[in-house]
């Protein structure tokens, strides 16, 4: 167990240090659709870009928790990009609200930090679902295996420590991420989540 | 879980000196080339075919079939992954003018094709990258 909270805090002072996460914005008038799926919560999710700085969208969202289903209004905000010749570092604001009910909403900060080689990212929410505190946030970390040129297949295998909404417990479990062209997968298996799938395609 | 961790952290360290390899073999690849290497200090200049038409196997096919076009050559920064240089991509494509579009992501390098009496302005193009989040840093223009 040392291991692990070792990992997870080299993992969390690296995110400090060059911040990362997963594109929530796409380039000037870009729309994404998201599809997102483990055994407490399944999504889908629509947003538009006006600039590289801003993304709004609608999103569905299916709880089994709370065994509601809703939407809300997302917006996400690049507050901070620094771009170098070998890698890029992002820190987002965001924000939901559901139009339905003033009991579903979220809102935090994510960040990452991605060479071609290397990437690292952190997200911290503070949610209210069903008038239920869900805070959420995890760390990810992620190498990928060989480097593909533009327009090839790209895989990455990465880290996921995550700490659930529902159980408050930290739990670490690997993923991989797979793009190319437009569409992005990653998926990861944990004992809490089960299948975590997320899905993306930007148009 | 602990094998799962020294798996990763293996590939990781494998991965690294893949990494300084390939740095290497970078640093040794602008130790010998000439006309390229002051881009970065002058962010435009322009240059003949013959000077720069040696450049790498990539550049060579992307100005396979032009004739009488100008290519030019854009060092990019912040362009890490194709989701990055996607919207790059699609702003030249639909920008008058532009023949052929190519990104170049080892390199951080952006090819446009341009018409030979397209006016190319460094301005103009570092406003397109700045507009899509990432930052032009330098940019040779090439007669083909």
């Amino acid at each position: 167990m040392g291991i692990i909270r070792g990992f997870v805090f080299g993992t969390f002072l690296m995110s400090l240090a060059s911040v990362l996460e997963a594109r929530p914005i796409s380039y000037p008038g870009g729309s994404t659709v998201m599809l997102k799926q483990d055994r407490r919560v399944s999504s889908q999710y629509y947003h538009y870009s006006p600039s590289y700085k801003f993304s709004i969208g609608l999103e569905n969202v299916n709880d089994q928790g709370s065994q509601e289903q809703f939407s809300q209004i997302r917006a996400t905000y690049l507050t901070h990009r620094k771009n170098t010749a070998k890698s890029q570092r992002n820190f987002y604001v965001a924000m939901g609200l559901s139009p339905e009910s003033s009991n579903h909403y979220f809102y935090g900060v994510h960040g990452d930090w991605e060479s071609r080689r290397w990437y690292s990212g952190f997200s911290f929410l503070k949610k209210r679902v069903a008038g239920q505190r869900r805070d959420e946030r995890y760390l990810q970390f992620g190498v990928a295996p060989y480097l593909g040129d533009y327009g090839d297949f790209h895989t990455w295998i990465m880290v996921k420590a995550k700490r659930s909404g529902f159980s408050q417990e930290w739990e670490v479990y690997p993923m991989l991420k797979f793009y190319q062209g437009d569409v992005l997968l990653e998926m990861g298996y944990s004992r809490n989540y089960q299948w975590d799938v997320h899905l993306m395609y930007r148009f | 879980m602990k094998s799962l961790i020294l798996m990763l952290l293996t590939l990781g360290v494998w991965a690294y000196s893949i990494d300084l390899s390939a740095r290497d073999a970078d640093h040794q690849h602008h130790d010998h080339s000439t006309s390229s290497d002051h881009k970065h200090d002058v962010p435009s200049t322009e240059a003949s075919g013959a000077e720069v038409g040696q450049q790498d196997e990539k550049y060579q096919r992307f100005v396979s079939g032009l004739v009488g076009a100008r290519v030019a050559i854009i060092s990019v920064q912040g362009m890490v992954c194709d989701f990055c240089a996607r919207g790059i991509e699609k702003t030249f494509k639909k920008t008058e003018g532009v023949i052929r579009v190519d990104v170049d992501l080892a390199l951080g390098r952006v090819l446009v094709a341009y018409r030979a009496n397209q006016t190319i302005e460094f301005e103009d193009i570092r406003t397109k990258i700045t507009n899509n989040g990432q930052t032009a840093v330098g940019l040779e223009i090439v007669s083909v």
